[in-house]
């Protein structure tokens, strides 16, 4: 499509501003087109920089969580985890096993929800109006349960530092399974209607390719990642909680474009959803919170823990001076890092592509800026 | 005698209030111990053998240890970690800088993707005049780290093409993430 | 007198028009409300059957803003030169045998020409609206709608070869055995996505697409203005389908005859809302095509095909072959280019998904330690310690 240059032609300025409906959030990409080619594109971040981090060392570790939780928004109850995580490694606290069961089964439900918003999202980014609708559909349900469990549909503040903050109520189990039932045939029907979509098809296969090499150096983590090639999962290279006890396949692409990343990121739906009945038919009854004190004071010293959140690698690096707040908080927003390869993959391709780019990149502004 | 409130009003005549150290209440401060598993001492090893001399001090926690650097050699011991073919470093997981008031301490954390390897890198420098070189030719990943590092802490980074302000808005003063940066005045507690 | 009756014949049809136009949103709104698991509207009215006059009243109660870089008055005539086309092709549309304002009888021809007139109005739009996305949006919809002219073109074409006629009358009178979509499906079917491409609705909407170009040329058209623009699409909508219903399905006629003329409406109006349907449903389906495979679909794909649809019928007409060989003629036709279109997208597709299927790391479970005895009550309870 495109001509020898033999013109003077000036190179144009496109700004798909902060408020735009394809950018996810507060985000400017500014790109710099010939015709319909894109040459390079600059992101502009920090529309929703709220000084999470800073913040952190005025709260206590109690407070902490609920700033984790706004900050990626769509999978709060991840970072609660990555968080409690990291204060607990420092404490050397050993969480009673219920409680880490009640853990996965919410942080894998999450992962589902998560990834049924990233289909519906990428399909009405793409002109398909009905995955959305089905997207939500299930994202519904399983926000209705997180509120029987936890008081609240988005900002959980659940998952405490030594366990989780009560137990489940009583038809927890029988309510989830038949969550799954009905969430597994939600995320079917979004299947059938885009996987093999020759639309879809033609505008996600060879769109946004980036090798394994570039992914790693550029600090892509999560599906994007795996959609490249490389297996690295941390609940398999690197198990916490109880994924040790769990059997299921990590999904890997290869070429490393959007329809990949989607695929992969379809896949570990039903992957989470069948870890999660195997969850319920381990779990036992016993303690859901550690006994330690109410104000929660890691000593002195630093420790560093990652965990997978929905988008990729969320990291916590704790410093805490023994007091009961933090000393220096700073958290690895799986987001932010991915955001990073947005320039190497969308060099090249057209505008309509880097639509589709930055949303097989599933970032959350929240996590972004912080 | 006059009856005195327990609390006189300071009018210059008593004792000025004492200099403003932070009161510490509560149970004394634990310190964390610092152990290696069996994992953290194959990688520790192999840390000390490619790190050599520069290593100014070391350790580690579980499975990841850590090295002290001094900031002149820190692109060239990246290097080598990066390089190695035992440690395989290939993958900047995460750098920032802990401001320690007298001095900031940039931490690099490195992970392998292909082998089972995780190490950090850190790296002191001097509160007035921070610098250091930049990782961003071994690790694309450095150039936003870096640029959201000298936004929020004013650390230089020579040989990074681009540190324009990645987080804060265009005309802020100031560097927020500084512990001298007025942001904590209100104490809850 | 002649005038008088003339212009009272057209504000009727104006009238109808746009009623018809304003059903085909409140069809739309409820078709794809039941196909993404809701209701669509309800509150308006009836079933919110009011839905779409509550609409126009909102719009039209907007503020009129313009932006102060544009041209003013080539601002305020683009809405224009895209609605009057659209309603002037309804002149010469039947909606009965008796039922139309003039009878041209050049039909047919009457309508490529007007549609063409449209796309003015579009690149227009996009041209004074000063705002690069409107730019960006009025080259595509000049690109594209030029490009899917020439399908369009040719199955009308063919159309009139069969009928011997280029008025509309005509057609749907030669249409009394079998309708045209039997005889030459082939040209029914391009003439289908041709007609979605030249309304500019999903897969083909790109130019207008909210999640790329925010709105593309009517991105600064805001009240009233938008209102004429949205009209005038639901109105080439309701003309795609009405076209489709005459020239390929019989219109009031097949395939019951001569009816008394109420009955002839109602057949050809259930004709055109079935085809509305249709693309109503394949607006609920498919993503929209990025604008070079859109050309390269219209260029590569549907032209050939439209030339091969005249070719065929050219062929049958003078050797005088019967009429059922264009029907497999054309069958044979279209069979090919879906194979291939479907192995060239789909089935590389799924030998990938089931390659990813064998590939996919899998993780076994470690056996779990000996689950510790049960807790007392004492131990259960979770302790709260305060501190000094």
């Amino acid at each position: 499509m495109t001509t020898e240059q033999q013109h003077d032609t000036i190179d144009m300025m496109l700004n798909m501003g902060p408020q735009h409906p394809a950018t996810h959030g507060v985000f400017r990409m500014v790109l710099t087109l010939d015709g319909e080619r894109v040459l390079d594109v600059t992101p502009h971040i920090g529309y929703l920089h709220r000084g999470s981090e800073k913040l952190c060392e005025s709260e206590s570790y109690g407070q902490v969580v609920t700033l984790f939780d706004r900050m990626d928004y769509i999978a709060n109850l991840n970072n609660e985890l990555a968080f409690c995580r990291a204060a607990e490694r420092l404490m050397s606290i050993e969480v009673p096993e219920r409680a880490m069961y009640i853990r996965v089964i919410l942080a894998e439900l999450n992962r589902v929800a998560s990834h049924a918003l990233f289909i519906g999202t990428y399909a009405i980014d793409l002109g398909a109006m009905t995955p959305v609708m089905y997207g939500f559909r299930e994202r519904e349900r399983i926000q209705n349960l997180f509120e029987a469990v936890t008081g609240a549909r988005m900002m959980h503040n659940f998952i405490r530092i030594g366990g989780v903050k009560e137990d489940v109520p009583d038809d927890f189990g029988p309510r989830v399974r038949q969550l799954i039932g009905q969430v597994r045939e939600g995320i079917e029907e979004m299947d059938r209607l885009l996987t093999f979509n020759e639309v879809y098809l033609a505008r996600t296969r060879g769109v946004g390719v980036i090798d394994a090499a570039t992914a790693i150096s550029v600090g892509l983590t999560g599906p994007s990642l795996r959609g490249s090639g490389v297996a690295y999962d941390v609940r398999k290279d690197d198990p916490y909680e109880i994924y040790p006890y769990l059997s299921y396949k990590v999904p890997i692409g290869e070429n490393g474009d959007c329809w990949d990343r989607y695929y992969v990121r379809l896949q570990e739906c039903y992957e989470s959803l069948s870890m999660i009945s195997q969850c319920l038919d381990q779990m036992e009854a016993g303690p859901t919170m550690v006994q330690m004190r109410r104000i929660a004071r890691p000593p002195k010293g630093e420790v560093y823990v990652h965990s997978e959140n929905p988008r990729g690698d969320i990291g916590v690096y704790l410093v805490s001076d023994g007091t009961d707040k933090p000393y220096r908080l700073k958290i690895r927003p799986p987001s932010f890092c991915n955001l990073v390869g947005l320039a190497p993959m969308t060099r090249g391709s057209y505008i309509a592509d880097a639509v589709a780019i930055l949303g097989s990149l599933d970032i959350v502004l929240g996590e972004v800026d912080r | 005698m006059t009856a005195q409130t327990p609390n006189p009003p300071s009018e210059g005549d008593g004792e000025p209030p004492p200099a403003a150290a932070p009161v510490h209440r509560g149970p004394p401060i634990a310190i964390a111990e610092e152990v290696l598993n069996e994992r953290g001492e194959r990688t520790a090893r192999l840390l000390a053998e490619v790190v050599g001399p520069h290593a100014q001090e070391s350790g580690g926690r579980d499975d990841l240890p850590w090295a002290v650097v001094a900031p002149e050699n820190l692109v060239e011991v990246a290097r080598k970690c990066r390089n190695s073919s035992e440690l395989a470093l290939d993958m900047l997981h995460l750098q920032f800088a802990v401001d320690y008031e007298d001095h900031i301490q940039m931490v690099y954390v490195l992970f392998s993707m292909s082998l089972d390897r995780k190490a950090i890198l850190r790296v002191n420098l001097p509160a007035e005049d921070p610098t250091v070189d930049s990782v961003v030719g071994l690790w694309e990943a450095a150039s936003w780290y870096e640029r959201e590092t000298h936004d929020l802490f004013g650390v230089e980074f020579a040989g990074n093409p681009d540190l324009s302000p990645l987080l804060l808005f265009d005309g802020f003063e100031g560097h927020p993430g500084l512990k001298s940066y007025p942001f904590n005045d209100y104490q809850e507690w | 007198m002649d005038v008088v009756w003339a212009s009272l014949w057209l504000f009727t049809l104006l009238n109808v028009v746009a009623v018809a136009a304003l059903s085909l949103v409140w069809l739309e709104r409820k078709l794809l409300g039941r196909m993404q698991g809701r209701v669509g509207p309800t509150r308006v009215g009836p079933f919110g059957l009011l839905q779409p006059i509550a609409d126009g009243i909102k719009l039209l109660m907007k503020e009129d803003i313009a932006p102060g870089s544009s041209s003013r008055v080539l601002f305020f005539v683009a809405p224009l030169l895209v609605f009057v086309p659209s309603y002037m092709v309804w002149i010469t549309i039947p909606f009965g045998r008796d039922l139309f304002v003039r009878n041209l009888d050049l039909g047919l021809f009457f309508f490529v020409a007007l549609s063409v007139l449209g796309i003015v109005g579009l690149v227009l739009a996009g041209w004074s609206s000063n705002s690069k996305y409107a730019i960006l949006g009025g080259f595509r919809s000049a690109a594209q709608l030029v490009s899917y002219e020439i399908p369009i073109i040719m199955t009308i074409l063919v159309v009139a070869m069969l009928a011997g006629s280029l008025s509309f009358r005509d057609v749907v009178l030669a249409q009394d055995v079998v309708p045209y979509a039997a005889v030459q499906p082939l040209a029914f079917g391009v003439f289908l996505l041709a007609g979605l491409a030249e309304v500019g609705r999903t897969p083909f909407d790109i130019y207008h697409a909210e999640s790329e170009v925010v709105g593309g040329p009517f991105v600064e058209y805001s009240g009233a203005h938008w209102a004429i623009f949205f009209l005038a699409e639901y109105i080439n909508t309701f003309m795609v389908g009405a076209l489709g219903a005459l020239l390929f399905l019989g219109g009031w006629r097949w395939p019951v005859g001569d009816v008394p003329a109420a009955a002839g409406v109602a057949l050809f109006l259930f004709k055109t809302y079935a085809i509305v349907a249709v693309i109503f449903w394949v607006r609920a389906t498919y993503p929209r095509m990025r604008i070079d495979q859109l050309m390269s679909f219209g260029w590569k794909v549907l032209i050939p095909l439209s030339f091969a649809a005249f070719v065929a019928t050219a062929f049958q007409m003078f050797y005088g072959w019967p009429i059922w060989t264009l029907t497999i003629l054309s069958l044979v036709i279209l069979v090919p280019p879906i194979y291939i279109q479907l192995r060239w997208q789909r089935k590389p597709a799924m030998a990938l998904a089931k390659h990813y299927a064998e590939i996919a790391v899998a993780v076994h479970a470690q056996p779990r330690p000996v689950p510790v005895a049960a807790v007392t009550e004492a131990d259960a309870a979770p302790g709260r310690e305060d501190d000094a």
